[in-house]
């Protein structure tokens, strides 16, 4: 390990690290103003010009707040819960390629992590470990609210990770590769249309939806629902302890979004302007600005959703995990491969997709399989419906 | 190896930034500890019981399925990586084979699951 190596990675680091939490102070604001636009108020913009300072106040009220540690708690989880969920959301951005890897300049790289070839496999894993956090934090606080919220999240996440890991299955048999900048390369050689997208659109409604699920977003933010949980696991959770959740959250979105954007979206490729072979002046900044735009378009997607989308009701969050995307993914999964051992044609693979997904609407709106299923009885249960419905 | 020992690195940075927050709230904020603070909240209501209750038996079933089916993904990883790579992956005289076995392995897999729902082990209530 040469000391240049170590110097780099230290500025690369720093570059990263820095952009992530700046990213995601300023993301909390824009998130704040979409959510007063679309609700029709003002939204936060007395703190500096139009409430650009805001993140910088919000910061500071955090730090200076009473650091409330309840007395019912167990100290050492309810510590390590929320460390370990800004952990694991930050640790998985690591082999994120956040720019062209090749070109970039000698004093610092566009990955943390250069050549890790096992970069998908990393950010499962990474991303498994981040459920701990929930379940510690909403464990130890002793609480009511947390420890329902921490229920429903370990198992809202624990399903989800299937489908996620299943959907990029798919556009590993197509690039043979689990590094996400060989994947990003293998789209760029071939332009707009190399794009995953076209021959894995199933996958990638797949792959979002779980990835929703998976960062707790709103269409399916069980564990913290205002209206039943109070603040669900993060319910006793006061000052920069709180503010860790929100960065771990924050973070994961990111790093998802950056994932959709490489895997399903060519990275940093785009027609005429950033192409693989363009070599103009200032061709790695283009590149590098192409791929921030394509992930900030993905947040802002995510963003209106959370806005739009009312929550789903826990069973049905369960049954889209098990009864819709898991057979989906595995169907999508035998198409693909069933379409590169027979050499059939590019075209066959959307086509594939949009048969499953039409065959997988007729039967889930047929009302013979999944609504049947799910009578609810409340007679069963000795208490009545007063028991508590998890 | 040097991208993992970047993330040794960048690991060290993550649990200073972790641990460097969690001092820094504790010295800076104050501590005024009082009864109703230290109470679970409950709504404003006193807190009736303890909040480890033992819970549906649901989870620990999905607990287990996901076991299963992370296990098979675990699987599927090094095929995909390797079944059409060319140079370096599955040789083309064993590509049918293998191509047979994943249809075989999918069969299984179907099988598990359609099992697990005829139990049902999907219905939530």
């Amino acid at each position: 390990m040469s000391w240049e190596f170590f110097l780099v990675t230290l500025i690369t680091i720093g570059v990263a690290f820095g952009g992530l939490m700046g990213t995601i102070a300023y993301l909390i604001l824009v998130e704040r103003r979409l959510a007063a636009f679309i609700q029709d108020r003002y939204g936060p913009n007395r703190v500096g010009w139009a409430g650009l300072l805001q993140p910088i106040a919000d910061g500071a009220k955090f730090l200076l707040k009473e650091d409330v540690i309840p007395g019912y708690v167990n100290k050492t989880l309810y510590i390590l819960g929320p460390s370990i969920a800004v952990f694991t959301a930050m640790a998985g951005f690591a082999i994120v390629p956040f720019g062209p890897v090749d070109q970039a300049p000698s004093w610092m790289r566009f990955v943390i992590a250069p050549d890790v070839n096992i970069g998908m496999i990393y950010i499962f894993c990474v991303g498994s470990l981040g459920v701990y956090g929930v379940i510690l934090g909403g464990w130890a606080s002793n609480n009511k609210y947390s420890s329902l919220g921490s229920m429903r999240a370990s198992a809202q996440v624990v399903s989800y990770e299937i489908p996620l890991g299943m959907s990029i299955i798919g556009v590993v048999l197509m690039t043979s590769s689990l590094s996400l900048n060989d994947i990003l390369m293998h789209q760029a050689k071939f332009g707009i249309l190399g794009w995953n997208v076209w021959t894995q659109p199933l996958a990638l409604l797949i792959f979002f939806v779980s990835a929703l699920a998976e960062t707790n977003r709103l269409p399916f933010d069980l564990s913290e629902c205002e209206q039943e949980l109070v603040g669900g696991f993060h319910t006793e959770y006061s000052s920069m302890k709180f503010a860790l959740y929100f960065l771990g959250e924050y973070a994961h979105i990111i790093t998802v979004c950056f994932l959709t954007a490489i895997l399903f979206f060519g990275g940093w490729q785009f027609p005429l302007i950033a192409e693989a072979d363009s070599a103009y002046l200032g061709a790695t900044l283009v590149k590098v600005v192409v791929l921030l735009t394509k992930v900030l378009l993905i947040i802002l997607l995510i963003m209106f959703i959370r806005w739009t989308i009312p929550r789903f009701r826990f069973d049905q969050l369960m049954n889209l995990a098990w009864l819709g995307l898991i057979p989906m993914a595995a169907l999508n999964i035998l198409v693909v491969m069933t379409a590169k051992q027979f050499d059939w044609p590019i075209w066959t693979l959307p086509l594939g997709s949009l048969a499953i997904f039409v065959a997988a609407g007729l039967i889930g709106t047929s009302g013979k399989f999944i609504v049947s299923d799910q009578t609810v009885d409340f007679g069963e249960s000795p208490e009545g419906y007063a028991h508590v419905h998890s | 190896m040097d991208g993992l020992f970047a993330v040794l690195i960048y690991t060290g940075v993550l649990v200073g930034f972790v641990i460097t927050n969690l001092i820094l709230t504790h010295i800076i904020g104050p501590t005024k500890k009082t009864a109703v603070k230290q109470m679970p909240y409950e709504s404003g209501m006193d807190p009736v019981g303890d909040a480890r209750q033992p819970f549906d038996v649901k989870f620990y079933l999905v607990a287990i399925l996901f076991l299963i089916f992370d296990v098979e993904l675990l699987f599927m990883y090094p095929w995909a990586v390797a079944a059409y790579k060319g140079d370096g992956g599955v040789p083309a005289e064993l590509s049918s084979t293998v191509y047979g076995v994943m249809l075989v392995f999918f069969g299984t897999l179907a099988i598990a699951y359609i099992y697990a729902w005829r139990k049902g082990v999907f219905k939530w209530r």
